[in-house]
């Protein structure tokens, strides 16, 4: 997909139901180029996993990549799991967009969210658990 | 750039509509491709811009959950708009309790849905093992948790007036926001 000249990253989107996380790294994961959270973008903890937040974190995390030369990046979303909920929080599509509106190119789209194969007991007890 | 999606086999009609309708109005409103597999039951949506792309899968996704084309179609009116699907296979734990759940979320003749949606303005659709609900971020919230609590077995009444209390003060806050 790409060729010699043209630079690709990672951008991981961690959305969870209380925060968003991206980090943009090279395509080998280990190095981080840029990378933002809720809370440096917004004043309320509880405005931290708003897709407005993830938009403003998206903008500013496309920026710091474009000026280190990336014209684009593949994506991997991925939500609590394991134990907890496996579909990501509300800043995940938003942080997308806002991305791809940033002008940079976005190849794949990824779920990475950690999904066991028998699971250990879900919170909440016998009498089931809110969703 | 290509995506593939998983669908329902009893929605993949739907989604391709009369005669091709339905999947030739996404393709054209979003600039999209795309291909449906019914022996394999998936659909692959190819397009350049990422942006559309997305909101083509959202209305896939949309009216693989059991939304009609018409209720679909809104979210590519409106950008902010989201959508939101709740499990309810995480919290089963036999049939006869999901036909419970799922009786006490639509209600007698479908009311308690159609007053989840007035009182909140959005739209809901249970299929299956999920509820899906297409809304603006900060109202998918309340509606969430109205869900959860019929879930827990909570009367009808206690919900609808805790969304009620929830609509008071989001009008506050916007008073106080603009004051």
């Amino acid at each position: 997909m790409a060729s010699d000249k043209e630079k690709w990253g990672i951008a991981h989107i961690f959305a969870s139901f209380n925060n968003t996380i991206i980090t943009v790294t090279d395509l080998s994961g280990a190095e981080t180029v840029a990378k933002s959270s809720g809370g440096m973008v917004v004043k309320q903890d509880r405005n931290e996993s708003s897709p407005y937040a993830a938009m403003q974190m998206a903008a500013n995390v496309a920026q710091a990549a474009q000026e280190k030369g990336f014209v684009g990046l593949h994506v991997k979303v991925r939500a609590l799991g394991r134990g907890k909920q496996r579909s990501p929080g509300p800043g995940a599509q938003a942080a997308i967009r806002s991305l791809a509106r940033a002008g940079i190119r976005i190849g794949r789209i990824e779920d990475v969210t950690p999904v066991p194969h028998d699971s250990i007991r879900i919170k909440g007890g016998r009498r089931g658990r809110r969703v | 750039m290509l995506q593939e999606l998983k669908l329902n086999n009893t929605r993949i009609g739907v989604l391709i509509g009369k005669g091709g309708a339905t999947k030739k109005e996404i393709e054209e409103k979003t600039g999209t491709q795309i291909h449906i597999d019914s022996e394999e039951g998936t659909a692959t949506v190819g397009g350049e811009d990422t942006d559309k792309l997305l909101r083509a899968i959202q209305v896939i996704n949309a009216i693989n959950r059991g939304f009609s084309p018409e209720r679909s179609f809104c979210l590519l009116d409106d950008e902010d708009l989201l959508l939101d699907i709740i499990d309810l296979s995480l919290v089963i734990e036999n049939p006869r309790q999901l036909d419970r759940i799922r009786g006490r979320i639509i209600g007698k003749d479908g009311k308690a849905r159609e007053q989840l949606e007035d009182m909140t303005d959005t739209e809901i659709s249970i299929f299956g093992k999920t509820v899906a609900i297409i809304g603006l971020p900060e109202q998918i919230k309340p509606v969430k948790t109205a869900i959860e609590m019929l879930i827990q077995g909570i009367p009808h009444e206690a919900v609808f007036s805790f969304l009620e209390k929830k609509r008071r003060e989001a009008k506050k806050d916007m008073i106080s926001y603009y004051y």
